[in-house]
Parts: structure tokens; C-alpha cells; sequence
């Protein structure tokens, strides 16, 4: 039995060792995301859940739920985010969890934004000419100009902003339903007042632009986009473009069309390009041959010629996102850096006055049952760092809980062996029969916490995957099963390995005389 | 020695006592419930200047947040509850509050719609209903060898509901004074409650078995009333540890978590009186047929073997 013990003693000292080595060292930086993994509430960061606008079946659902992931992963990867999580949740719910990007606005315009790149040229009436809304809105029966043309008509202005900034700005798309009825709607597809369309009838009407056959140009024929500075005299900021191959054969169809070498600007000759319904600009086409590259110019500053760069390269979302979210939280980092050192405080206190109370209660085996919680400390800490758990807030409270709970198996132990050893049995008897007796105890007893743990981490990923709820479910769980058998197996063999000491002798290390009837 | 079974009509009184309380603020203050289960924006803003609350109550009145529930967090620093905010609606509020007040930041916002409040109410109340069933067919497990095991499950079932009305009760008092709100945290810190209670139930009617079988000591109150104190040192201990260790987190950690803890330190100490003072003293009643002795007008009838 002593060799058994050694040996079991040893691997103990393997284990402990092994889970101080991934543990320490304790400071800033290794507690931080490159060790631990730390959750929304301590590090800050953003917490969104969307709810996708759902058009197809379940088996396209299902494949354009995981398109949108990936799109929304790529985009959120591009900005630099440390460690997001991206995940469907449900059936067509996104879950985005952006640790340490506290700009909500900013995490939403990223995620929001379908991203859907389209180009488009101007609608001609049969002498050739541009047709704007104006002679839309004097038709009594509305009927398309471009009769071969089915899509349909985005129709822009362009207006200033309160910042004195040049914008387009979509006022009506026409669109021809299914059962042939041509009607106004605003950009966001909502049914458009003729009346209020009046002081509009200046912008053009913009038809998809399509290659010889009936392909229409859009950001899925993109390879590449990086961001620019224009070579003019004043220089801009731009977007540089690649076509893949199908790309750059329907984009030299279409200039080779729109392109005149002669006469003024006209919208005839332009090429509008548009990003989800609204036109970023409408530059003229200079060159009947692009070969596969071009520039998406429009009123940009620098940031914003980046931002639309990383969208066009990350493509559009296969489905648009319903707004607000379902769900939106941010929580801001210098908060969430003062709970860190707060809870590791807390966890410091409350495992230090744990060991007091035990050794001032039970003495030796005390001492015993303090090293397993250092012991049960380490191990778990370890656990959470290579599994690896998120930890947060209420995360850390499950696992500090479960600190107090963990000496449970001890005390249920200790105590059972102070009966013993007063009923006249040899330190050595009291000792196995402590552990072999409550071993029943201390497992019925654990069995309900595990089984609220279980159902506290569904309820906690079922709707918004609610990170203190699953953290606080999974630290807890854990402590608990790692504690049934930390607190039997090291304090055992620590008790067995002092039963052969000097020390047993002893019996008022053994603190029998206290608690006597 | 002590007699602790001897007392039971007194811890009877005791707890009934809580329990009133409690359902009385229950039914008057009611159960505030925070945004997660009621949907809705909540919002922190910091302003560099100081800002005194009237002014800033009066200035969101005047935007047209009359709904909205205005607490001071701190320094010029406030928390606004109020429905589901847009964007453009969280902008404009923003802009306004910094023409009024100078610099303001967005310490915290959470928004939750209406259509994941009720998801969460639902699942909430589903995850309650599981853990109970849970239990309840642990309990008729852990018992199964018991001479009377529905007296043991039913006896660990009441003290069970016990604690989780004692921290209900006690919590919508503190919510009333001081404002607190149940979320899907309290739910977390009740659940965790009556999964942790029920353990030392167990522990104690394990004694009574285990004493039971061995023969040893009198009457049944006798052999209740011994394992009780056998126990006692360790159901003192366990929860004194546990209690440490929460009170740590509360001292330390504070705000966020807070109401969650306290849940916790509600119902531990809830749990440890019903474990030690209810439980076994029910069992007593039970067996001995006094059920007649909790309404004073009637006699002790019906006497049981």
C-alpha cells in the first residue's frame, strides 16, 4: 500500500507541476488574452445577435446561414479583431462576440452591411436619351422605356449634406412584380408616393448594367480591392479593383458600349456603381478596354475607402440581417480591466481564509485539505486554460464557488474520521474508513449541482448564448467534478503518507479532543 | 447534547415568518424584472462635468424619455432604462445629452428586443421546470432504500421550495429598496441555490438511514435528533466555507454580479436552517401524525405509528 501511495504521489506532483507550468506566471500579460481566455465582461467588447431576413427554404437556409458567417468572419478579421466569435445560432440567428472592440456603432455597420456591389447604366428612351423620373411620373400607366430590360430602376439624386458633403441619395426604385404591376418604392422596398416624387424628377433612372449575355456586373465578379489614392491633381482616396476573368469580360462588354469619345458628361456615358441601393458615384467610362482592373471612385475619406475595400473583398452577405438586433451589448474595457483584478482578489481572499478556517478547525488534516485546494487551485486553472473555458465574471464567481464548495468532500471526510477515531479505531483505521464512508456522500451530494449546471448552460446558449450564464454553468460544473476528486484522491494520499510520520503520534494535530459530545 | 427536533414548532415559526415577509413584498413590490426578461435599452453615460440628477431627469423628460427609469451610478455617471432604442434614436439621445451636459461617453449600452425577452422568459421558466423534475427524481433515487422514501423526497422537496421562496422573498424586498432587478442571473444564482440546498438534505437524511439501519437509540425523533447533531459540525462547516468564498466575491467584485450573489448568500444560509432545522423536524411531524398541531383551533389527532 505505501508504494501504491508513492506512486500516486508522484504522478500528483506530474499533475501539479504540469498545471503551475501552464498556469503561471501570473501577470498581466498572461492572464490576458494570450493566456487565459477572457470573456466579453472583462475585457469589454461587443455582443450582437441578429436575426437573418429569411426568403429561402430550409436547405438554402441552412447554406446561406453558414455563406453569412463566414462573410461576416472574414469582414470582422480584416478589421483585426483579437479572438471573435462568430456562430449561428438556432436556425437563423448569428451570435458575434467581438472581445476588446468597444465601438458598438461601428461593430453594427461592419456586421450590417450587406455589402451587395452592383453597377449599373443609364436607362435610354427609344431616340437614345437618358431617361429620368420625371417622365416616369407622366405616365398615367407606368411602363418601362427599355422594354428588354426587366430589372429594376434605382433612380438617384444628389444632395448635400449638413457637412457641406456631396452625396447620392437613392429617392424611389421601380420595380415590376410577378405579376407584371410596375410600382415606386423607397430604398428600403417600403410603397413610394408619386406625389412626393415631384421635386425628384431630375435623377436618372439607372437599369442594371449587364454583359452580351444578360449577366449583370456585380461585386460577385470581384477578385480583389484595395484602397487608394487617385493619381489626379487633387488627389482622393479610392478603391483599385480587380475583375475576376468572367468579371473582366462582361466589365470590357459593357465600357466598350458605354464608351464615347466625344461630347460632354452625360450619364449616357457613365457607369453607376452601387452598394446596397445607394450610389457611391457615377464616374464616366474613359476607356473602352479595362482588362480586368478599375477604380470605384467616390466621396471618400481615407477610412471610408478602407472600410469599403475589406466589405468588397469579404463579398456580400447571401442574406440581409434584421435591424436593430435582437440582442446588442457593449461594455466598455476600463470596466471590465478593474472586475479582473477585483475577482482575482476575491478568489485570492476567499481561498486563503478557506485554508485558515480548515486549518484552525481540523489542524493537520487542515494543513492536508489546504495543500489539495491549492492543488484543486492550480488544476482547475489549468483546465480552463488549455480546454480552453472563456472565462467571465460570473465565470470566475462559479469557479470561486466552487472553491467553497470543494473542501465540502474534505469537511464531509474530516469529520467522519473524527467519529471514527473517537470510537477507538487507529488513526490508520479512522482514515480509510473516513474516505470509504463518505465516498457516498460526497458523490450524492454532488450529483445536483452537476445536473443544475447542465441545465443552467443550455438555458444560457439557448437564445443569446449569454456568456456570464454558460461561464458561471461550466467553471461551476467543472470545480465540482474536479473537487469530488482532488479532495479524496491528494488528501488521501497526503493523510496515508503522514500516517507513517512521527507526526500521527500526535493526536492533537488530529484536533480529536474538539467537537467531543 | 442538543435538541434541535425538540424546538421544530419554533423553526417552524422562524421560517414561516420569512416566508409571510417575503410573500408580502412579493404580492406588493412584486418581482421587478430587468431588461433581459422585459426587452428593452439600457444605457450608462458618463459625462465629464458633474451633472446633478434632477437636471439630468428633467433634461431626458423634456427629450421625451418620460418611461424611462434614471439611476445615479457614480460620478456624473448615469444608468437610463427604457425601451428598445433604435440606432438613430440612441444617437439623437446621445447628441442631446452632450449639447446639455458637455462630453459624454457610452460606459455600457444593452438592448434586448421583445421577441428575445419573451424567448428568455420561456427557456428561463423551462430550465426551472427541468431542474425541479431533476431533483425531484434524484431525490427518489437517493432515497430509494429508505424505509419510507416518499416521506424522505417529499420532506427534501418542501425544505427545497423553502429556501428558493426565502430567496425570491427576500430579493424582491431588496429589490424594492434598493432597486434590484432579476435577470437571467438571478435565475443562475437560484437554480444554483436549490442545487446546492438539496445536497445537504441529502447528507443529513443519509445519517438518519444509515442510523436507522444500525438499530441504535429510541424513539425516531431520538435517531433524527442524533444524526442531526452528528451532522451538524458538517453542514455548519460546508456552508461556512461556501459562505467565505461568496461573501469574497461580494466585498470585491460587487455591481454586476452582485444581485446574483446575494441571491447566493440568501440561499445558503436558507439552505443550512431548512437542512438542519426543517427538513428532519418535518419528517418528525410526518411520522408522528402532528400535521393538526400547525392549526392551533384543532387538536393533535390522528396518530400514526
Amino acid at each position: 500500500m505505501t508504494r501504491t501511495n508513492t506512486i500516486v504521489l508522484v504522478v500528483i506532483l506530474i499533475v501539479f507541476v504540469f498545471a503551475l507550468w501552464a498556469v503561471l506566471p501570473i501577470d498581466a500579460e498572461k492572464l490576458g488574452r494570450k493566456g487565459m481566455h477572457l470573456g466579453l465582461d472583462l475585457v469589454g467588447g461587443v455582443h450582437l445577435v441578429y436575426e437573418a431576413e429569411v426568403t429561402d427554404n430550409a436547405t438554402e437556409l441552412a447554406r446561406s446561414m453558414s455563406r453569412t458567417v463566414i462573410t461576416i468572419q472574414k469582414r470582422i478579421d480584416k478589421y483585426g479583431v483579437a479572438e471573435p466569435v462568430i456562430q449561428q445560432l438556432g436556425d437563423d440567428r448569428i451570435l458575434i462576440q467581438m472581445p476588446g472592440f468597444t465601438d458598438i456603432d461601428a461593430a453594427k455597420r461592419l456586421v450590417e452591411q450587406t455589402g451587395f456591389l452592383e453597377f449599373r447604366e443609364a436607362e435610354l428612351n427609344a431616340e437614345g436619351l437618358p431617361v429620368y423620373l420625371k417622365d416616369y411620373l407622366e405616365q398615367t400607366q407606368l411602363k418601362f422605356f427599355d422594354n428588354e430590360e426587366k430589372g429594376d430602376r434605382l433612380f438617384s439624386t444628389s444632395v448635400t449634406t449638413k457637412e457641406g458633403k456631396q452625396e447620392h441619395k437613392t429617392v424611389a426604385i421601380l420595380t415590376k412584380d410577378e405579376s407584371g404591376t410596375i410600382m415606386f418604392t423607397d430604398a428600403s422596398g417600403k410603397p413610394a408616393d408619386k406625389e412626393a416624387l415631384q421635386e425628384y424628377g431630375d435623377s436618372v433612372a439607372w437599369i442594371p448594367a449587364r454583359g452580351d449575355n444578360g449577366t449583370q456586373l456585380t461585386g460577385d465578379f470581384l477578385d480583389d480591392a484595395q484602397p487608394t489614392i487617385s493619381q489626379d491633381i487633387s488627389p482622393q482616396p479610392e478603391v483599385s479593383i480587380k475583375w475576376n476573368s468572367q468579371g473582366s469580360i462582361i466589365f470590357d462588354q459593357i465600357a466598350k458600349r458605354l464608351y464615347s469619345s466625344t461630347g460632354d458628361y452625360s450619364p449616357k456615358y457613365a457607369l453607376g456603381i452601387i452598394l446596397d441601393n445607394t450610389m457611391l458615384s457615377a464616374p464616366r467610362i474613359n476607356s473602352p478596354k479595362f482588362e480586368g482592373s478599375g477604380v470605384i471612385t467616390g466621396n471618400f475619406n481615407r477610412v471610408e475607402a478602407e472600410e469599403l475595400a475589406n466589405l468588397l473583398k469579404s463579398g456580400a452577405l447571401p442574406m440581409p440581417l434584421k435591424q436593430p438586433p435582437l440582442y446588442q451589448e457593449k461594455v466598455s474595457a476600463t470596466l471590465g480591466a478593474n472586475f479582473i483584478e477585483m475577482s482575482w482578489l476575491a478568489g485570492l481572499i476567499g481561498i486563503v481564509l478557506v485554508m485558515l478556517f480548515m486549518i484552525a478547525y481540523y489542524r493537520l488534516p487542515g494543513v492536508l485539505a489546504s495543500l489539495a485546494l491549492i492543488f484543486y487551485g492550480a488544476l482547475v486553472l489549468a483546465l480552463f486554460k488549455l480546454i480552453p473555458v472563456t472565462l467571465t465574471l460570473a465565470g470566475l464567481g462559479g469557479f470561486i464557488l466552487s472553491i467553497g464548495m470543494a473542501v465540502d468532500a474534505n469537511v464531509l471526510i474530516f469529520e467522519r474520521m473524527k467519529e471514527e477515531l473517537r470510537m477507538g479505531r487507529t488513526l490508520g483505521a479512522a482514515i480509510e474508513a473516513g474516505f470509504n464512508r463518505a465516498w457516498s456522500a460526497i458523490r450524492d451530494s454532488n450529483v445536483t449541482t452537476i445536473i443544475v449546471c447542465v441545465i443552467l448552460f443550455w438555458l444560457g446558449s439557448s437564445i443569446i448564448a449569454s456568456a456570464p450564464v454558460m461561464g458561471f454553468a461550466l467553471t461551476l460544473g467543472i470545480g465540482v467534478i474536479i473537487s469530488m476528486f482532488t479532495a479524496i484522491l491528494v488528501t488521501r494520499t497526503l493523510l496515508r503518507l503522514f500516517l507513517h510520520s512521527p507526526l500521527s503520534k500526535n493526536k492533537a494535530l488530529f484536533s480529536i479532543d474538539r467537537g467531543k459530545k | 447534547m442538543f435538541d434541535i427536533i425538540g424546538k421544530r414548532f419554533w423553526f417552524f415559526l422562524i421560517s414561516g415568518i420569512v416566508i409571510l415577509v417575503g410573500i408580502i413584498s412579493l404580492v406588493s413590490a412584486g418581482l421587478p424584472s430587468g431588461i433581459e426578461f422585459s426587452s428593452g435599452s439600457m444605457l450608462t453615460v458618463k459625462f465629464e462635468e458633474p451633472v446633478e440628477y434632477d437636471r439630468f431627469k428633467e433634461e431626458l423628460v423634456s427629450l421625451g424619455y418620460t418611461d424611462a427609469i434614471i439611476q445615479s451610478a457614480g460620478e456624473g455617471q448615469f444608468l437610463i432604462r427604457t425601451h428598445e432604442l433604435s440606432d438613430s434614436e440612441k444617437a439623437q439621445l446621445e447628441s442631446s445629452l452632450s449639447e446639455r451636459f458637455g462630453q459624454v461617453t457610452e460606459a455600457q449600452f444593452s438592448s434586448v428586443s421583445p421577441q428575445v425577452a419573451s424567448e428568455t422568459v420561456n427557456n428561463a421558466a423551462i430550465a426551472v421546470a427541468i431542474s425541479a423534475i431533476g431533483i425531484l427524481l434524484y431525490v427518489t433515487w437517493a432515497f430509494r432504500r429508505m424505509p419510507r422514501p416518499f416521506h424522505y423526497g417529499t420532506c427534501a422537496i418542501v425544505a427545497l421550495l423553502h429556501d428558493a421562496l426565502i430567496a425570491v422573498g427576500m430579493f424582491s424586498i431588496l429589490g424594492a429598496l434598493m432597486d434590484w432587478e432579476i435577470n437571467l442571473m438571478f435565475i443562475t444564482g437560484l437554480l444554483a441555490v436549490i442545487g446546492y440546498s438539496v445536497n445537504n438534505t441529502v447528507v443529513v437524511f443519509d445519517r438518519i438511514r444509515e442510523n436507522l439501519t444500525k438499530g441504535i437509540g429510541g424513539t425516531f425523533e431520538a435517531v433524527v435528533n442524533n444524526s442531526l447533531v452528528e451532522t451538524m459540525s458538517r453542514s455548519v462547516n460546508t456552508s461556512l466555507t461556501t459562505l467565505i468564498v461568496v461573501l469574497a466575491l461580494l466585498l470585491f467584485v460587487g455591481a454586476t454580479i452582485q444581485n446574483f450573489v446575494v441571491v447566493l448568500i440568501i440561499g445558503i444560509i436558507a439552505g443550512t436552517f431548512s437542512s438542519v432545522c426543517i427538513a428532519p423536524s418535518l419528517l418528525v411531524v410526518w411520522d408522528r401524525g402532528e400535521w393538526g398541531r400547525f392549526i392551533p383551533w384543532r387538536k393533535t389527532s390522528n396518530k400514526k405509528a
